[in-house]
């Protein structure tokens, strides 16, 4: 019943004229970095903090949650009209969404991703509403062992998952661990590898790394990109931007499907939107009467997709809210947010600011509302922006990236800094080194690291308080399993194939 | 090859870390592990991933025994450019205080698009000065995001 209460009082929130238009700012500039490559959801989150500072954190969060969910909308439009997606998990809609845009049908599928998107994401916030308080309860029992367990969890599946190589991964999660460490200790008041440089006692700030590594990374690539002559060119959207009768009796099942798929691949830690678009994908082609069609310009790969990568934003929210710790690499920036809002997203949360996180959570019903509005009467505004020349939007992403890097702290080094994880990130691109583990390990190392300690100094140095709890245990089970599945399943299968040779 | 370089890197970077780590002055009271015990956990896990490189590449190898990765001829052509790309977004930001943002950024802005959006100067020219001027006016006065005049009054 008090819950209820909560709910209800979120509405209250979110539905002030002031967190209406911050919801509606979020979404608009959601959409916006959806549709345009070379700048995504992290890179956007990261550059609102400096803005947002001195807002009322409400308002500022409920704004970052709406670009995090509206880039998923205008994701949906580029992978339909130039084959590439505008955002990494609308990967699976560009081959059959692009494949109706060809054939005469983009309005039909810039539709049925509208609607999908916004069935699957009201799905995932009713889900995220249910699933919220039952994990808050259990989360309340979680000393600092379980914690670290948790977060080495997150950590391990993020970084064998996100990437092609386990190894790789890890590194990638190693040195967003090890960039963490750099800065004063906070227990002892040791500075550690700050080499002399005064900036660098309060460490490196994640937004300078995360802006340069999926932002200026990006600029780089579009640029070879446009060097190459490689630049695709938009299709015009034909045909009415509505279902037929049929084309809608075929979408509605795989929205459902998507929608539930989403938010469960949403709620596990590593796998994210791409992973849920990938297997709703693969689920409707298996379920089909007419697979053939797929990848020929079957509306169903475009139903089923959009549905999942939307309600899976829902479903990540539910870990960074519930527990404190995100699963990806987008609700990792936004829990570097909420710390430097000074609020720590966790089962307290809910307790002392229900207010905060309910009318978050009910903001996203109304952003979906509005996205509806955005993405379909309002497409033709947004497609527009696919016909701005590549060659004079990236140099902008490069100035719009220094202006919210300088204005952290207005120190040159971030630029600096800023270059240098472009260039990283972009190396790490050419060599296939995933960034997400990165970004999550830096945002959660410090906690990680403070979790570690606490634990051994209440176990008296004793590493047998992370093997003390079921809990525990079974998070380093997962964590142990994540790491090694990767090596064994492979041994596995040839065993298998061997066999069945024999 | 790549993945060799990788491991290397990965070596070497692990030494760094270790001697790194045992130069942090430590005052252990009240802390059973002190500041270097977690950096210690890091430095044993890049070996470790060290190692998983290792197995990986091993077993890629065992897979694949007769492709030989051959980079598309050109390619480091693109890489002048992305090369070129990064000293001139160093000297931006090199003058980005001195300069100031409105300068420095319309020069910057001006040279890209300039190679990249070839020939069409008045898009060009239009696009980087208004942008320049209207992003500081946007974020200075009214976003309160501070950002340096240089030799500009305001």
């Amino acid at each position: 019943m008090e819950t209820l209460t909560h709910i209800l009082n979120g509405f209250a929130v979110c539905l002030q004229p002031i967190n209406l238009w911050y919801t509606f700012l979020g979404v608009f500039l959601g959409t916006i970095v959806g549709v345009l490559p070379g700048i995504g959801p992290s890179a956007t989150i990261a550059l609102l903090i400096p803005v947002t500072f001195g807002m009322n954190p409400t308002s500022a969060l409920i704004m970052m949650a709406g670009v995090y969910y509206g880039t998923k909308y205008g994701g949906s439009t580029t992978a339909i009209l130039i084959r590439t997606p505008g955002e990494a998990a609308s990967v699976m809609t560009s081959i059959d969404g692009y494949e109706m845009a060809r054939k005469g049908r983009a309005g039909a599928a810039l539709a049925v991703s509208a609607i999908g998107s916004f069935i699957a994401g009201t799905i995932g916030v009713v889900a995220l509403t249910l699933f919220a308080v039952p994990l808050t309860t259990m989360a309340l029992k979680f000393g600092p062992a379980e914690y670290f367990t948790l977060m080495l969890f997150a950590m391990t599946a993020v970084s064998s998952l996100t990437g092609k190589s386990a190894a790789k991964g890890m590194l990638s999660t190693l040195l967003g661990l090890m960039i963490a460490t750099i800065g004063i200790d906070l227990q002892s008041g040791q500075p550690r590898y700050t080499m002399g440089i005064a900036e660098f006692q309060d460490g490196v700030g994640f937004i300078v790394v995360v802006v340069g590594l999926f932002a200026m990374a990006e600029v780089f690539r579009g640029m070879e990109g446009l060097h190459k002559g490689t630049a695709p060119k938009a299709i015009r959207i034909s045909g009415k931007l509505w279902l037929t009768r049929e084309e809608w009796r075929r979408s509605i099942g795989p929205i459902w499907r998507g929608g539930i798929i989403g938010f469960i691949i949403g709620v596990l830690p590593g796998a994210g939107g791409t992973i849920a678009s990938i297997l709703s994908y693969t689920t409707e082609k298996r379920v089909s009467k007419h697979p053939e069609e797929f990848g020929k310009g079957a509306i169903e790969g475009v139903a089923g997709p959009e549905a999942a990568n939307n309600s899976d934003t829902a479903g990540a929210l539910v870990p960074l809210l519930t527990l404190g710790v995100p699963g990806g690499g987008a609700t990792a920036v936004m829990l570097g947010a909420f710390i430097m809002y000074g609020i720590q997203p966790g089962p307290l949360l809910f307790q002392n600011r229900p207010d905060l996180v309910w009318g978050l959570v009910d903001s996203m019903y109304i952003g979906n509302i509005m996205l509806l509005i955005l993405n379909l009467p309002l497409i033709g505004l947004f497609v527009r922006l696919l016909y701005i020349p590549a060659g004079i939007l990236y140099p902008l992403i490069v100035t719009i990236s220094a202006i919210g890097s300088f204005g952290i702290n207005g120190s040159q080094l971030d630029l600096y800094l800023l270059l240098f994880f472009g260039v990283v990130g972009y190396i790490f691109e050419k060599v296939d080194i995933p960034v997400a583990p990165l970004v999550l390990s830096l945002v959660l190392g410090g906690m990680m690291e403070q979790s570690f300690r606490q634990a051994m100094t209440i176990s008296g140095g004793n590493p047998v308080i992370f093997v003390s709890s079921a809990i525990t245990v079974t998070l380093l089970i997962f964590s142990v399993l994540s790491i090694a599945l990767p090596f064994i399943l492979p041994r596995l299968k040839a065993m298998r194939e061997a066999r069945d040779a024999a | 090859m790549a993945d060799r370089v990788i491991f290397a890197c990965i070596v070497i970077l692990a030494g760094i870390y270790f001697y790194a780590t045992a130069q942090i002055p430590s005052l252990e009271i009240g802390d059973p592990l002190g500041p270097k015990a977690f950096p210690r956990l890091l430095g044993i896990g890049l070996l470790v991933t060290a190692g998983m490189l290792l197995l990986e590449m091993w077993r890629e190898s065992a897979n694949k025994s007769d492709t030989s990765g051959q980079e598309p001829k050109g390619d480091h052509v693109h890489l002048y450019v992305i090369g070129g790309v990064s000293i001139w977004t160093a000297l931006y930001f090199l003058v980005f205080e001195r300069f100031g943002y409105v300068v420095a950024s319309t020069l910057y802005l001006l040279a890209l698009m300039a190679y990249f959006n070839r020939g069409k100067w008045i898009a060009n020219v239009t696009t980087a000065v208004l942008f320049a001027v209207g992003s500081y006016g946007m974020f200075n006065y009214l976003l309160g995001v501070s950002l340096p005049k240089g030799f500009l009054p305001y």
